[in-house]
């Protein structure tokens, strides 16, 4: 995606042969109207993530329908998502192998020697007359060291030197595009061959992969063996909040041989096969109790920080059932409709009884949930290898890629009165000359006070003004990125 | 929070806007301006060392990473403005800049203030925010919109020296009618989707007659050098900005994969992010490509904080909703 500055720059021949496949105005399309389709669908809520309902909750029953039938409730699946998608795609990799990876081989081309005259157009540039005293040699070493301190790479010549800092900068557009490039690869690989799913697990019972998804071309295959909850518990802050949920699991082969056991929480997950299992979320399923020795299992529903079960007794009473977590006792409460609130029965600590007018109720127990989110996903590898190199590239590009370049050449001193009070008389120059694509301020401050300390003597030859600019080939295109 | 690190909070909030007047002051005064911009840059300095002792002494009190809700982002968010003013003045010496960085840093001391008190209390993580990834994934965003901030300051300060004085007027009030819609979406019980009209619809607006206004210039005022020098430092804290974004958005995905196994959900503010950064990644292809000028570019940095003021507030407080719910408190 990243341009050549030489096209931009009127040079004809590079112009006729970028294809607008492969060009840069075709990019900053691609990203506009990707980046205005995805701030569509940030805005939308999306029918994959969160339901239908919540497009109808958040637009109402107008609105919503219109929006689900443009598509902008399912936007990342429409069409026109994936032509985008698929336009951005050629364009970096025409890109990429046209412009971007040839670049690679600049590394090892020699910086070009310019004249005092090519010197003069770069955009930063000083021709300072040499006092008769300083030898050409005795400059161009002293400006060697100068720069050679300040991190420049320095050629040395007779009367000529040239330096440059941050070649490596230069890779960074081609890192970056390798990346961008290996991320398409992984991500191709985990949607022909990755799954994913999730399943809300009681103490005890087993998930198996049946009910994963994939996509519709997809050459994978699902794990034969299951996993089962040991045991599940949450924990707490001193103040009643969720601090993490635990999950002990066991992987089980066909015949129920333990192939792994593992305990899981949020943020750690459990790996099996090429399968990761993640604590999602947490929360009571259900009350086990008994009415005189009769069991029972009450569905509970989260209640705030409690969970509660509704167990009605004619069309005017109704039991409720309250518990906190596993350990706490069962708080049980009646409620009629007359009256106002519900009334407190009693309090049943886990394993014990209570009489309720002849008929005894034991809390048994509580039966926790987890909630468990697998997947299996392939190309990880070569995504994250992909992060890895896009993160270098970026990181390279804020390496500013400087030149300069220095020539002492016998001219003119055209204005003003040289050392020996003449004018127009023939004197050493020293041309230097740079530029610097990134922190141009800084770079030519820093040349600029370089020179201030380097030559406290040397007075500045003046040109006419003006004078086109170097061309960025003949200055070796430090324009990259 | 200990009173310690309640006195050097104020003491940084206290210091931007001490720090805002000192060099509102240096444009009134212009004999004085070199000294005022010092004692301004100083100011800011003060306030930035405060703010850091009191993000420190909050993680050492709440025995964590200190970022993980809307204050305490505030805090950081301001920090990194702070920061990212000081270490340009020390290069380029930009007293414009100076107030601008001040004002947003102590926009945002003020706005944090505001938030209930639940908000400044150490409160314990929920489960989710219990990972070392926390604090590889949180602290390279918000310092990057931080300097993509200071990158729109500079677009703004870099049209009005270009004297592209109306697109200035024409940008400032479109950014004045997203922070209304944030500051209006955060206090009151205005419906979401007239902010989001506003926000957005403002936004758009906006910026497209900044667009078409930019051919208007003041030729009397232009001053190319300092044209020249904020081109340079918008760029330059776009081309630091950037890496921070993609290492962000890149470590949000390694968590994400690492908690739930999947590395890109479609969350909108991950979406949001992603669309911050396509634009930035525009810029710096338009910016390789050399066929917009200096004030078009400028235009598309300003864009770019809007974008990164949606990204980083406006999500949470227009109700977009999603995962990263962090930084609500509604």
């Amino acid at each position: 995606m990243s341009g050549d500055p030489s096209e931009s720059r009127g040079n004809g021949k590079n112009t006729a042969t970028v294809s607008f496949v492969a060009s840069v105005k075709l990019t900053v399309l691609c990203l506009f109207f990707i980046g205005l389709t995805i701030l569509i669908g940030a805005w939308c809520p999306q029918e994959s993530q969160v339901g239908r309902e919540k497009v109808f909750e958040a637009f109402g029953e107008q609105a919503a329908p219109v929006l689900i039938q443009l598509g902008a409730s399912d936007i990342f699946h429409t069409p026109w998502f994936l032509f985008l998608i698929a336009m951005l795609t050629l364009n970096m990799v025409a890109c990429s192998f046209q412009r971007v990876f040839p670049k690679i081989r600049s590394l090892k081309t020699p910086m070009p020697v310019l004249s005092g005259r090519e010197i003069r157009r770069l955009p930063f540039n000083k021709s300072l007359v040499l006092p008769a005293d300083r030898t050409v040699s005795a400059t161009m070493d002293t400006i060697a060291a100068s720069l050679s301190k300040r991190g420049f790479k320095v050629d040395r010549r007779e009367d000529r030197l040239v330096a440059e800092y941050g070649k490596v900068g230069r890779l960074a557009a081609t890192i970056t595009h390798i990346g961008l490039l290996t991320l398409l690869g992984g991500v191709t690989i985990t949607s022909w061959t990755g799954f994913s799913g999730f399943a809300p697990v009681r103490l005890g019972d087993s998930m198996s992969f049946a009910g994963s998804e994939h996509s519709k071309l997809w050459i994978g295959h699902l794990p034969e063996w299951k996993v089962r909850v040991l045991g599940t518990r949450r924990e707490n802050y001193p103040t009643g909040e969720p601090k993490q949920w635990y999950s002990d699991l066991a992987v089980l082969d066909e015949k129920g041989k333990v192939l792994k056991t593992g305990q899981i929480s949020v943020n750690n997950p459990l790996s099996y096969d090429g399968v990761d299992i993640y604590q999602a979320s947490w929360g009571l399923a259900g009350v086990e109790i008994a009415f005189n020795g009769v069991k029972k299992e009450l569905s509970l529903e989260p209640m705030g920080n409690r969970y509660a079960s509704f167990l009605p007794l004619d069309p005017d009473s109704v039991l409720i059932f309250s518990v906190m977590d596993q350990t706490s006792p069962l708080r049980l409460f009646a409620k009629r409709t007359e009256w106002d609130a519900p009334k407190r029965l009693a309090e049943i600590k886990p394993g014990q009884s209570v009489d309720l007018g002849g008929v005894k109720l034991s809390f048994e127990r509580v039966v926790p949930l987890t909630g468990l989110q697998y997947k299996s996903d392939p190309g990880i590898p070569v995504v994250y290898g992909a992060f890895a190199f896009i993160i270098v590239g970026v990181l390279l590009a804020m390496i500013p890629y400087r030149h300069v370049w220095a020539q002492a050449e016998i001219g003119k001193t055209d204005s003003g009165k040289n050392e020996s009070g003449l004018k127009n008389q023939d004197a050493t120059i020293l041309y230097i000359g740079g530029r610097s694509q990134k922190a141009r301020v800084g770079f030519e401050r820093m040349l600029q006070s370089m020179l201030g300390r380097d030559f406290p003597e040397g007075r500045e030859v003046e040109h006419e003004k003006g004078g086109e600019q170097l061309i960025g080939a003949a200055a070796g295109e430090p324009n990259d990125v | 929070m200990s009173d310690v690190q309640i006195a050097l909070t104020n003491t940084a909030g206290l210091s931007s806007v001490m720090s805002f007047w000192v060099f509102v002051a240096a444009n009134g005064f212009s004999g004085l301006r070199g000294k005022l911009n010092s004692i301004g840059g100083w100011t800011m300095v003060v306030g930035f060392a405060a703010l850091t002792i009191a993000i420190i002494l909050r993680g050492v009190e709440a025995a964590r990473f200190p970022l993980s809700n809307l204050y305490e982002s505030l805090l950081w968010f301001a920090w990194a403005i702070m920061g990212g003013y000081i270490w340009i003045n020390r290069a380029y010496g930009l007293g414009q800049l100076g107030w601008l960085s001040s004002m947003v840093a102590a926009t945002m001391f003020l706005y944090g203030s505001w938030l209930p008190s639940n908000q400044h209390e150490i409160t314990p993580l929920v489960p989710a925010l219990v990972s070392y990834w926390r604090q590889i994934h949180v602290p390279p965003l918000i310092v990057s919109y931080a300097v993509f901030f200071l990158s729109g300051l500079c677009g703004l300060l870099q049209l009005w020296a270009a004297g592209r004085r109306q697109t200035v007027y024409s940008s400032v009030a479109t950014i004045a009618a997203c922070v209304a819609a944030i500051v209006l979406g955060t206090f009151s019980k205005v419906s979401v989707l007239w902010l989001q009209l506003l926000f957005v619809g403002g936004s758009a607006l906006g910026m497209v007659i900044s667009w078409l206004i930019l051919k208007h210039v003041d030729e009397g005022r232009v001053n190319v050098e300092r044209a020249g020098i904020y081109d340079d430092v918008s760029y330059r804290c776009v081309a630091i900005g950037f890496p921070l974004l993609t290492i962000g958005i890149i470590t949000g995905g390694l968590w994400a994969n690492h908690a739930w196994g999947s590395y890109w959900s479609w969350d909108p503010k991950e979406s949001m992010a992603l669309v911050t950064w396509l634009s930035y990644a525009a810029y710096i292809h338009l910016r390789i490509h050399r066929e917009l000028s200096a004030e078009k570019l400028s235009l598309v940095a300003v864009v770019g904080l809007i974008l990164t003021l949606l990204t980083y507030l406006g999500f949470n407080t227009l109700g977009f909703g999603g995962l990263h719910s962090y930084g609500q408190f509604k």
